[in-house]
């Protein structure tokens, strides 16, 4: 990697359409903060600094999921002013919430619900994806919002050159890890088999069933979790809407091809 | 009791030993070679390993994965590796320089049956980065010359790029007490003086041997096992005198982290060097 | 092995006592179901509990721990973790879980982090009335002979103890006013009827026997795939399970210099990265690879090493999997028994 005269690694961090949340994460890591400051050069961070340069890049951190005309360019713009592109948090993951709705003709209903006929001026709304579907991106670190502490110790492996380290499994594994009785168990919809770990189970460890935020685990058996909870009363468009929230335009494939279920 | 400074009673087998990096060279496009010493004397000479055994190499944040010895304990003292870079522990490994610290634990695995292997014909088979534990008997074999019989080595790369140790493999053709054949599968150089085609091809040119009496080592990347045990078999090597290397996922080398398990064989420890007898007779090993 | 007797309203006290040599741990309620925890407060400690949700191998292998502390200057044993602790009320179930746990991290190297915490802890058994899900009897792990300092055998108005080592009778030392020496008759009597009695509640048995050969037999049924499609790939079984040893490791490092971490954490290898190597292959791709993986060490790959299973009848995983892939619906299947099982009408529609 390039380094720039101070010999650190030069860093961008970007907010799409998000709540911002991620970021302001990042803000309220302030011991840490300080370390960051330290150990990279940020070029660009608007939440924090004003005199941000939009120059060439070590590491682009981009919070948010694509969702006008605008950010399409602009994310195209960052990949490729930066050498390592990292996608922090859910909707720059997997779309999030804003990505919930299956295709582009439900899209668009809803778009008229919401908004009416009006005509957007500045700039034209797409339907919110998650920013690989325009470019390439190196690492992911999903959540809703981030964890602090896989954040940090993420930005420091990037930093020192490793990939960073994520667990690639469900939220089950860290359920069970906090010995929480499963409430799929107790016919409570959980989405924790389908949803990739890193929260911690928190919602489950206060007896919450996991909506599932931090998106889909890379093997998640969608399929048997549907019929699951078909079986256990819940119907069809329930359970679309539940996976649907978060799980953005992954969950799509899954429900398309959804023809033949029977009753 | 201050769980703290507790003395610990029995020693700790997932501490890595301080190492430092001799010597590093890439061997090919995306495979480097490492000579690495313990730094504690008492303990690189204690390091005592066979062939085919491994060790496990850590780098401090990136991680820790297994590696072949690809010395020869005839050598005491330095401990070399071929590394091929595929991930987080080996691109960090790629980055270090020598002088550079690293951690090591090992030796671990069974290694090659060298008591048995005296006295007998030596038939080692190799393809790609195979090479790495193979080396390490051969070396051993051909210092050890008169306590083996016939040693035969064919060795098989993609391209003439690709061979590992293509210079010592060269060097050792000229050897009268080694019978040598090197072939790779496409020569894109124009200037290959050996055999163009798969390993495979290299068995015709194989001198006759004696089977009953015969270890044939076979060790590269998965395909290439179907094949050359057909050669071997055809060649009616007795099916526990065919040994072969395999590859599993390890954590810690030692038995604990249940990674390596086949049925209940753990690859770490019974492994990684299994005979054709043993394959035949347990589920998923190839 | 030298048998006392204890009333029922002198155990507290006892626990009273011994908690000052040590942190006493034993089962609590959580929600509906129970977890070992350690205790500050006596009367929330459960004697009549069945199974706890996670078995108590997370007190000598705690799901996840640091097993080094990392800097540039290399590494330090961290064993932070490790206190002295009394375990109390682990039934003998548990108890030959943590017997076969012994076996797998002794096998070749001792695991220091493992031995030492098992080193660290005194195990007080208690014994324990089956459920719908025990089937303790059919492993032959429903009565224990090894592996604790004290057990516990509750007789209603009395338990009879078991003193199972030195470490144990030092305990009772404490105080041994608390105990009666002399067992009447009567005693014994009460507790051989105990026993035929409790032996009687088992409500279901499976025929272990039989299961080493049908694991190969049927290595290649149809039913493994099934039971693929089902499977949420969730690791639960292995979590719960009181003899799942596998475990992963990962480097936590920090910004600012600060020391990173070894993390050792709990694995199963019903998760998909579980046999993953370098270059993305996979060695179990399948679920249900993965599954057979699984049950071949429950039911067969031990036995053929130890000369017993690896399932000791806890019944956890009956408790815990959503999807009912359990050591009875899968013991059931291998047998030929029709389990009406989540899988059993799984939609094939569904995975179109
Ligand atoms: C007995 C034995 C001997 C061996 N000998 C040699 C030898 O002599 N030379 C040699 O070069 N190799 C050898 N190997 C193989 C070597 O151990 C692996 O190449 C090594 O483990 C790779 O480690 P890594 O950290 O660089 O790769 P990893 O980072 O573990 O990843 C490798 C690949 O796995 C996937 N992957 C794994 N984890 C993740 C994750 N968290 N996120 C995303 N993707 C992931 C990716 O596709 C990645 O490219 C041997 C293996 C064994 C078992
Ligand atoms: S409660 Fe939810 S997250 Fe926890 S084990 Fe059950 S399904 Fe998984
Ligand atoms: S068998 Fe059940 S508990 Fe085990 S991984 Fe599959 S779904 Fe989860
Ligand atoms: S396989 Fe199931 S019943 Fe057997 S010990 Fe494990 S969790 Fe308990
Ligand atoms: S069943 Fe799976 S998780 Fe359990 S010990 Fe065996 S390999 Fe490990
Ligand atoms: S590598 Fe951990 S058990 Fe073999």
């Amino acid at each position: 990697m390039t380094k720039n005269n101070n010999n650190k690694l030069k860093i961008g961090i970007y907010e799409l359409t998000g709540c911002a949340g991620d970021a302001l994460l990042i803000l309220d890591c302030e011991k840490e903060l300080v370390d960051i400051f330290q150990a990279a050069d940020i070029q660009s961070f608007l939440m924090a600094k004003s005199d941000n340069i939009d120059g060439e890049l070590d590491i682009a951190l981009v919070e948010g999921s694509v969702s006008t005309e605008k950010e399409k360019k602009e994310i195209l713009d960052i990949r490729k002013r930066a050498k390592t592109v990292v996608a922090i948090g859910i909707c720059a993951c997997f779309g999030g919430i804003q990505a919930a709705f299956l295709d582009e003709k439900e899209w668009e209903a809803n778009f008229k619900e919401v908004y009416g006929n009006i005509k957007m001026k500045h700039t034209k709304p797409v339907q919110s994806k998650p920013i690989d579907e325009y470019i390439k991106v190196d690492y992911y670190l999903p959540g809703c919002p981030i964890d602090k502490e896989q954040f940090l110790s993420t930005l420091n492996r990037i930093l020192r050159g490793n990939p960073p380290e994520l667990y690639r499994f469900s939220v089950c594994v860290e359920c069970k890890w906090n010995e929480n009785d499963c409430l799929l168990n107790k016919d409570i919809p959980c989405l924790g088999p389908i949803t990739r770990a890193g929260c911690g189970s928190i919602c489950i460890n206060h007896n919450l069933p996991c909506v599932g935020c931090w998106g889909p685990v890379e093997e998640a058996n969608i399929a048997s979790e549907f019929q699951l909870l078909r079986e256990k009363g819940f119907d069809h468009d329930f359970i679309k809407k539940k996976m649907a929230n978060f799980s953005g335009t992954g969950m799509a494939d899954f429900f398309g091809k959804l023809k033949g279920e029977k009753g | 009791m201050n769980g703290e400074n507790k003395q610990l009673t029995i020693s700790n087998p997932f501490l890595p030993e301080p190492a430092r990096i001799v010597r590093t060279y890439y061997l090919t496009e995306d495979v480097k070679f490492f000579q690495v010493r313990v730094v504690d004397m008492d303990k690189a000479l204690s390091f005592k390993y066979c062939p085919g055994q491994f060790a496990m190499i850590s780098v401090v944040g990136a991680g820790e994965a297994p590696f072949s010895i690809s010395s020869t304990p005839s050598r005491p003292g330095l401990l070399e590796f071929c590394i091929r870079k595929v991930g987080g522990v080996t691109n960090a490994l790629f980055r270090m320089k020598e002088n550079d610290l690293i951690g090591i634990r090992g030796p671990y695995g069974n290694g090659f049956p060298v008591e048995r292997m005296r006295d007998k014909d030596i038939l080692i088979v190799v393809g790609g980065l195979g090479t790495a534990p193979l080396r390490s008997v051969l070396l051993y074999c051909l210092d050890n010359r008169d306590q083996f019989r016939r040693v035969s080595l064919l060795h098989g790369a993609k391209r003439p790029s690709e061979m590992i140790f293509r210079e010592e493999f060269f060097a050792l053709k000229e050897r009268e007490d080694l019978e040598c054949h090197l072939a790779v599968d496409g020569d894109d150089t124009g200037t290959w003086t050996e055999n163009i085609g798969v390993v495979t091809t290299l068995f015709p040119k194989l001198k006759e041997i004696d089977p009953s009496s015969t270890y044939a080592l076979v060790c590269g990347p998965p395909v290439m096992y179907k094949f050359v045990i057909k050669e071997f078999v055809k060649l009616n090597i007795p099916k526990d005198q065919i040994l072969m290397t395999l590859e599993r996922r390890m954590k810690c080398g030692v038995g604990k982290c249940g990674h390596c398990a086949i049925d209940y064989i753990y690859t770490c420890l019974d492994g990684p060097v299994f005979t054709y007898w043993d394959v035949i007779h347990m589920r998923e090993l190839i | 092995m030298r048998i006392i007797k204890l009333k029922k309203d002198n155990l507290f006290p006892f626990l009273e006592i011994i908690s000052e040599e040590a942190d006493l741990w034993a089962p609590v309620k959580k929600g509906d179901k129970h977890a070992f925890t350690i205790i500050d407060d006596l009367s929330k400690i459960e004697l009549e509990t069945t199974r706890t949700i996670i078995p108590p191998k997370k007190i000598f292998t705690p799901p996840t721990f640091s097993m080094f502390s990392i800097s540039d200057k290399g590494y330090k044993e961290d064993f932070s973790h490790i206190t002295k602790k009394i375990l109390f009320g682990i039934h003998p179930c548990d108890i030959h879980g943590l017997l076969t746990l012994d076996s797998f991290f002794k096998q070749a190297y001792l695991d220091p982090y493992y031995l030492e915490a098992r080193k660290n802890t005194l195990i007080l058994g208690l014994s324990c009335w089956p459920d719908e899900y025990c089937f303790a009897k059919s492993t032959h792990t429903h009565v224990i002979e090894e592996g604790f300092d004290l057990f516990f055998t509750d007789l209603k108005d009395f338990f009879l103890v078991w003193i199972g080592s030195s470490q144990g009778d030092d305990l009772i030392r404490l105080k041994p006013e608390l105990f009666d020496e002399g067992l009447k008759d009567q005693d014994i009597q009460t507790y051989i009827n105990w026993q035929a009695e409790r032996d009687n509640a088992y409500k279901w048995n499976i025929k272990f026997i039989a299961l080493p050969d049908l694991m190969e037999l049927k290595y290649r049924d149809p039913l493994w795939e099934k039971l693929g499609d089902a499977c949420l790939a969730c690791g639960s079984c292995s979590n719960v399970c009181p003899t799942c040893n596998c475990y992963n490791i990962m480097d936590k490092q920090f910004l600012g210099g600060k020391d990173g971490k070894i993390i050792r954490h709990w694995d199963a290898c019903t998760l998909e990265e579980y046999s993953e190597v370098a270059g993305g292959e996979n060695f179990r791709k399948k679920r249900s690879d993965r599954l057979k993986l699984w049950y071949t060490h429950k039911l067969q790959a031990y036995i053929s090493k130890y000369g017993k299973p690896s399932c000791v009848g806890c019944g956890r995983c009956i408790a815990t999997c959503p999807v009912d892939i359990n050591v009875r619906t899968v013991g059931q299947a291998l047998l030929g028994e029709k389990p009406d099982a989540f899988w059993a009408r799984f939609n094939k529609e569904v995975t179109k």
